[in-house]
């Protein structure tokens, strides 16, 4: 059975917001408004963060790509009242929609800021509903909602392979931000199959330069991130708590 | 009667008649030929309900011409990919190319022929037939073919072959914009290397990049093909990470990835290259005969970059200090190969030409002239006869005369494609005076912008993912490619493609272009093609060719790659000019082309409004850009509201307190300010275009939009900027590093 794990090379990241338009044109993301962006309830399944560090003329801005880290002991998954939030026997982090009730525990308790509530029935002029992907569901008002390493991809390759009578190839298929990136920053895959490339990822340059976000809370995410490579970095780096 | 089929009875009488009868558009509903009953046999190609298709077609050459494979629906388009084989981009894309769909299902979208029923300018339209728009058109060209003037975009390949063929035949005029940054471009690369093509970059194979300027990874010539390259640039290979350094007057969303940057004054590009050589040249850097045609490029003689432009001397200048220019001629030199480039505002100032010319000219110096690892040259289109390379935009001077010429009555006529030049040239051009007075103006635009607008008769072109094209993608890969166009999706409303407007509009002149239709001119071009007897496609027969293109997504030749360059023509040193006497005008303006809206064009598709600028993280709107210390010395702080003071005129925009901002340059984005376009687009911030002095680059003739001045006057007000920062924090904590950073590997 596959283990569903992510790896993001920060050093390859050039913060050009291709896989947040590709998740949202995956996943029927309602589009973000001005008056979204003003309320600070913008969703984006996967956001570009933005840092800086340092003052003029000695100056970064930094990027890095945050969707669901898909914990293995995820905090938000013990919180739902009504088991909407579930972790899938392959480590992916699942929301069920029509079982949400709306108390909005699990994002209070998700450390990442990466589970949306709808506030609002997410609205598009009709015309632009025939863009909607059929594959995955457009949630509606009272609802949260998350990245789920685009299950609908997940169980389309599964089902064919079903029907082909055979095994999973390694990378056969990947998410929508990862198929988009063109720094091919993200790499999404099977982190049990020794030929995925995100298996080999993570046996060679995780090792070297992986870390997770907020790792110490011991939630084992399942998303690595390869840390920036700055040759002006401080000698003494970051450790990694 | 079904359920269903009453369903959609019912919502043909009740949204579609009425929509369309009234104003034209798509509006919230759905086109009411969607809603007829259709016999299975006159279903739309390969509808198979419950499956999805996968169809290979090209993004429109403002997003670079790459191959793109889209998701089809049961007759609907639902996702952009990028296409797998294609050599520029090898399965990458960009949030342009993935927002395609958005202009498929637009509800602002034109949804047929329209005629003027108002005031010129009112935007009220009524709805037309076909035929009678075509014949009113081929009776306006008829009357004075000669003071008839067709406004494109760059065009090349199929379409450009129908548009060059129409303009022969029928005798009319002919001129296309494009940014003007890149006419500077384009005229850069025949003076340096003498070849009529962009440069691409083997950035995967180079070990240093030094860009000037230029916003490679955002929106400078092909962003996807960079990026892709730039990943493998810094992690592709085991023992070597790429270097980045960055020079120039805005910590840009490319910028922001660069190992260092070297923020200088604006305009300053080619005298801190000129210095660098100088560096080079005096400490014996220099590859083999590389000094040659760098000194045929600029125009000098060894002893004039001597006595001239040693770092000393030129350091204030550019605000660096001699150190750090130095220091970039040493890691410019000593890591190679290397490669420079420069662009985006370095090409807009007045001596734009020159930056160019003198960055560009660098890579001779270390011989990363079509090398490996370096400056890529691209060869022309494979059928430069029949299949036309791109002809470039017109300069801004040329503009004017052409609005000179509309007001004086010497063009009568004029047909506007896509190109939208009352919103994309300053208005200082008297572009959209001279349209208002114009006999007649016809728009073939996809969407009421600015230009059509003004337009008496519109007739709609079909969007990219509805038409056939040959697309010669620029810039190449390094070698000749034509990318394929193909309609993943039947029209989605009452649209015609642009080249089959010009061929029927040509036979209504009792004139007959080559072709009967836009795709029999594909079909016959392609199978030019196949005519080469080389290239990916292999095949014997034309049907089994055409159809083994359309799926691999185009034609190219990995063989068949760009001669050797040399310098055409020199560039001479000039120093920029500023429009504003710096007493009264203390600060550089500085517009930068958005990341996501570009220059305007993309402003219209809500998912790229959306999208937050990298850098500010701002989205839907217009800022303006300070140094902290800057707002401080005014008074200002994030979201207080400024009046930005140019001689040329004067805007009110929210402050944002940029960190990386330089002290004196003042930054906004472009892309904004639309007064038509349709609902994302309208009435959001402003165009900086309408702010900056018509300088022009001294020697193309190009609008040098960042060569203004400005002052700051406050208005006490303060406004909401809608920004994605604050749902997250814009420093990190220390002890909880979101971002980790280590050195590279020694």
């Amino acid at each position: 059975m596959p283990r569903w794990g992510m790896v993001i090379d920060l050093d390859r990241c050039t913060g050009c917001g291709a896989c947040v338009v590709a998740c949202q044109a995956e996943n029927n993301v309602p589009i973000n408004t001005e008056d979204v962006y003003h309320q600070r309830r913008a969703i984006e399944w996967i956001r570009l963060e933005r840092y800086w560090e340092g003052e003029y003329p000695n100056i970064k801005a930094r990027y890095i790509p945050v969707p669901c880290m898909h914990c293995q002991n995820a905090p938000c998954e013990p919180v739902c009242p009504v088991y909407a939030t579930y972790h899938t026997s392959e480590g992916i982090n699942m929301q069920v929609y029509n079982r949400c009730i709306g108390t909005r525990y699990c994002a209070i308790n998700c450390h990442w800021h990466v589970r949306f509530f709808n506030f609002w029935e997410p609205k598009w002029p009709d015309s632009l509903k025939n863009q909607l992907n059929p594959n995955v569901t457009v949630r509606s008002r009272g609802v949260m909602e998350k990245c789920t390493f685009c299950i609908q991809r997940v169980v389309k390759a599964e089902h064919q392979a079903k029907l082909e009578g055979r095994d999973l190839e390694a990378d056969e298929f990947t998410t929508a931000c990862a198929q988009a990136c063109p720094a091919e920053a993200i790499v999404f895959g099977d982190l049990d199959n020794p030929n995925s490339r995100v298996a080999q990822l993570v046996n060679s340059a995780v090792n070297e330069r992986g870390y997770r976000l907020l790792e110490d809370l011991g939630t084992e995410p399942s998303v690595y991130y390869l840390k920036k490579i700055d040759p002006e970095a401080a000698a003494e780096e970051h450790s990694g708590h | 009667m079904r359920r269903r089929e009453f369903l959609k009875l019912a919502a043909t009488s009740a949204t579609g008649a009425v929509l369309f009868t009234g104003c034209g558009s798509i509006g919230d509903a759905n086109p009411e030929h969607e809603f007829k009953i259709e016999s299975p046999v006159r279903n739309p190609n390969d509808l198979l309900y419950g499956r999805d298709n996968w169809y290979a077609t090209a993004t429109p050459l403002s997003i670079g011409g790459y191959g793109i494979i889209v998701r089809v629906f049961e007759g609907r388009a639902k996702k952009v990919e990028g296409n797998p084989d294609f050599p520029v981009n090898l399965g990458r894309s960009c949030a342009k190319a993935q927002a395609l769909v958005q202009e498929v299902y637009h509800p602002d979208r034109i949804g047929g022929p329209l005629r003027l029923a108002g005031q010129r300018g009112s935007g009220q339209f009524q709805v037309i037939e076909w035929e009678e728009a075509l014949g009113q058109v081929a009776d306006l060209i008829r009357q004075a073919p000669d003071s008839t003037l067709l406004i494109t975009e760059p065009l090349n390949g199929a379409l450009g072959a129908i548009v060059e063929q129409f303009v022969q035949t029928t005798g009319i005029q002919h001129a296309s914009l494009e940014p003007d940054e890149r006419v500077v471009l384009r005229e850069a690369m025949r003076r340096v290397f003498g070849v009529d093509t962009l440069p691409t970059l083997d950035l995967a194979n180079a070990r240093f990049l030094v860009s000037f300027s230029a916003d490679f990874l955002h929106t400078w010539i092909s962003p996807v093909q960079f990026a892709r390259a730039y990943g493998a640039f810094r992690q592709g290979r085991p023992d070597v990470r790429g270097t980045y350094y960055h020079v120039g007057p805005r910590l840009s969303g490319t910028a922001a990835n660069a190992d260092r940057w070297f923020p200088v004054r604006p305009g300053a590009e080619g005298l801190v290259a000129l210095s660098m050589a100088q560096v080079m040249l005096e400490e014996g850097l220099v590859e083999g005969d590389g000094a040659e045609p760098f000194f045929q490029a600029i125009g000098l003689t060894p002893e004039q970059l001597g006595a001239d432009f040693a770092p000393d001397r030129v350091a204030d200048a550019a605000g660096l200090t001699a150190e750090q220019i130095r220091e970039l001629a040493h890691a410019f030199a000593e890591q190679r190969p290397s490669v420079a480039i420069a662009g985006t505002s370095a090409a807009a100032t007045t001596n734009g030409l020159f930056n160019l010319a003198a960055v560009f000219g660098l890579n001779y110096l270390v011989g990363s002239v079509n090398s490996e690892g370096g400056l890529i040259l691209n060869p022309a289109s494979p059928l430069p006869d029949e299949l036309p390379a791109n002809r470039g935009g017109d300069p801004y001077s040329q503009w004017v005369n052409i609005a000179q010429q509309i007001a004086g009555g010497q063009i009568r006529t004029v047909l506007v494609h896509r190109a939208n030049p009352v919103y994309s040239l300053p208005p200082a051009s008297g572009i959209q005076d001279a349209l208002r007075g114009a006999g007649s103006v016809v728009s073939f635009s996809s969407f009421l912008d600015e230009t059509t607008m003004l337009a008496d008769l519109v007739l709609p072109d079909h969007t990219a993912l509805e038409q056939w094209g040959l697309v010669v993608p620029e810039p190449g890969p390094g070698f000749e490619i034509v990318a394929i166009q193909q309609p993943v999706v039947n029209p989605f409303v009452n649209t015609r493609a642009f080249g089959d407007v010009l061929i029927q509009i040509a036979s209504q002149l009792g004139q007959a272009l080559p072709w009967p239709s836009q795709e029999a001119a594909v079909r016959a071009l392609a199978d030019g093609l196949r005519g080469l007897g080389r290239g990916n496609v292999e095949a014997e027969q034309p049907s089994e060719y055409f159809v083994t293109m359309q799926t691999q997504g185009g034609w190219w030749d990995e063989e068949a790659r760009a001669e050797e360059a040399s310098p055409q023509a020199p560039t001479a040193p000039a120093n920029p000019e500023f429009a504003g006497d710096p007493g009264q005008f203390p600060f550089y303006l500085l517009p930068f082309p958005s990341d996501s809206l570009g220059y305007g064009e993309f402003s219209h598709l809500p998912w790229l409004q959306a999208l937050p600028e990298p850098v500010s993280t701002n989205v839907w709107g217009t800022w303006i850009e300070l140094n902290p210390r800057t707002a401080q010395d005014i008074g200002v702080e994030t979201g207080d509201v400024v009046r930005v003071v140019t001689p040329q005129g004067s805007a009110e925009l929210p402050v944002y307190v940029n960190p990386a901002a330089m002290p004196d340059v003042l930054s906004v984005p472009m892309g904004q300010g639309h007064k038509a376009y349709g609902r994302y687009a309208e009435g959001r911030g402003v165009n900086p275009l309408e702010l900056v002095a018509p300088q022009a680059e001294r020697e193309t003739g190009a609008l040098a939009w960042a060569a203004t001045r400005c002052r700051l006057e406050l208005t006490g007000r303060r406004m909401r900027i809608a920004r994605f920062e604050g749902q997250f924090p814009a420093f990190q904590l220390e002890e909880f590093p979101i971002i980790q950073v280590t050195r590279p590997r020694t």
